[in-house]
């Protein structure tokens, strides 16, 4: 009896790994493809060819890199905070990687189909604010101290746009639940009626994932690098896959909240094996990673002053308006969901 | 075990494991120049850091905490909006009310304007 338990429990906990692998393989080469989709596209918009050395067309550019940066020396300054310097990119690669447990990738084809599923990336999200913060504190460093200050103050202001533009989407679908937002808009999708929302949204979460109108902390290279001034080899490469993961992560929930995440009606009524709803929701994922990329290439840098006081004068209050707005029509017409 | 539990295990192994191949493959020879804060053209002085930085920051901060928790107050009423009706929504609308009159008066404290503090 003991010994058929046992062999139970070993068989969920290997069958859990392979599903737990099954989501975070694909998810680590989407991130690679994302950073050579990123400089390939941006030397197609400067009308240059890219990187076309490594592999055909330059694909195995990100393994090279990252190989290359696991064999760096990793030089941690003499008057840092030994424990918080590597416990700063730790954190956020894994708050960003945590994020995809609850992404529905199909019909009941997630890891954890989390009743409370929006509340877990909210939180996620602002976890990662830790990361910074502590980055650029235990630096020790006039340079990583003041890029931290900026990323902390324009994460936390665009946090607040990104939760009401949530919260209004939850308004109408009336859950939690990312599986119940999808079935939800099987009639429309929620671009249709929240089209300025979706705009805002769009905004916030360009500044979340700190990309270019709003990278301030860095600039690219105009200032030095921001929060990460003093981190180097694979230390480095945490925050630099921690970034590029919360990009798709987040072209995927705006694939899901807006734009009906794996429904497709004419494509996905059939009964073959192989489903096609997750290749829609990567379809439309890989749509929202172009338009990350077609904004860098196309947007000039706003002013520091400028992007904060963009989000609390001007988005603050455009947010605050919807969400009076939205459930002022529910109520008025009857029309709330149950 | 159920799926997200595992991930919660493995993701740390995994980060730990990238962490460990660092530190097996990579070479380390710090001397005194590479191991100093980055500065440009000449050397970091070591109290610079743990100085004082600007208040903006912090009362931008703050008012994120109030901002952030008053849309969590008005999640519960935004998954339940059938069932609360008319009395609930206009109780949520009392709640933004107050909350308008103290952002008006933070904006007309200059709590927000970074620039125009900045000059003085």
């Amino acid at each position: 009896m003991i010994n058929n338990n046992l062999i139970l429990i070993i068989l969920n906990t290997l069958i859990s790994l392979i599903d737990v692998l099954l989501v975070l393989l694909p998810v680590l080469l989407s991130v690679a493809f994302m950073t050579i989709i990123e400089r390939k596209q941006l030397a197609a918009h400067q009308r240059r060819v890219g990187p076309n050395t490594v592999g055909y067309y330059g694909i195995l550019q990100p393994f090279s890199d990252a190989l290359k940066l696991i064999l760096k020396e990793t030089v941690i300054p003499s008057q840092s905070n030994k424990i918080l310097f590597y416990l700063a990119p730790v954190s956020t690669l894994i708050f960003s990687l945590l994020g995809w447990g609850i992404i529905p990738f199909g019909q009941g084809l997630t890891l954890f189909d989390f009743s409370l599923g929006i509340l877990y990336t909210l939180a996620l999200s602002s976890l990662g604010v830790y990361g910074v913060l502590f980055a650029g504190w235990s630096a020790n460093s006039k340079y990583a101290f003041l890029g931290s200050l900026r990323s902390t103050a324009a994460m936390i202001s665009y946090e607040l746009i990104l939760s009401s533009a949530i919260l209004i989407v939850i308004l109408l679908a009336g859950s939690f639940n990312f599986t119940t937002i999808i079935e939800s808009q099987e009639a429309i999708w929620f671009v249709v009626p929240l089209l300025p929302v979706f705009i805002f949204y769009f905004i916030s979460i360009l500044a979340e994932t700190s990309r270019t109108p709003f990278d301030l902390q860095e600039a690219e290279s105009e200032l030095v690098a921001g929060f990460f001034t003093e981190h180097s080899s694979i230390i480095f490469v945490f925050f630099f896959l921690a970034e590029y993961s919360s990009i798709v992560l987040f072209s995927c929930i705006t694939a899901i909240l807006f734009f009906g995440g794996y429904n497709m009606p004419e494509l996905f009524v059939n009964n073959t094996f192989i489903s096609l709803q997750a290749v829609v929701l990567g379809l439309k994922t890989c749509v929202f990673c172009f338009m990350f990329v077609w904004f860098r290439a196309t947007l000039p840098r706003l002013r520091y002053d400028q992007l904060i006081e963009f989000c609390w004068l001007n988005l603050l209050p455009v947010a605050v308006a919807f969400i009076i707005l939205v459930p002022c029509i529910l109520v008025a017409f009857d029309i709330a969901p149950y | 075990m159920d799926n997200i539990s595992m991930l919660f295990i493995f993701v740390p192994i995994l980060s730990l494991i990238l962490l460990a191949l660092n530190l097996l493959l990579a070479p380390h020879l710090p001397y005194e120049a590479k191991v100093s804060a980055y500065e440009c053209g000449y050397v970091a002085l070591p109290g610079q850091t743990r100085s004082t930085f600007q208040i903006q920051f912090y009362l931008v901060a703050i008012l994120f905490l109030v901002f952030d928790l008053e849309i969590l107050l008005i999640l519960p009423i935004a998954v339940s909006l059938y069932q609360v009706g008319t009395f609930g929504f206009s109780v949520a609308v009392i709640f933004f009310i107050v909350l308008t009159i103290g952002f008006v008066l933070e904006i007309g404290s200059g709590a927000i304007n970074i620039s125009t503090s900045a000059n003085h």
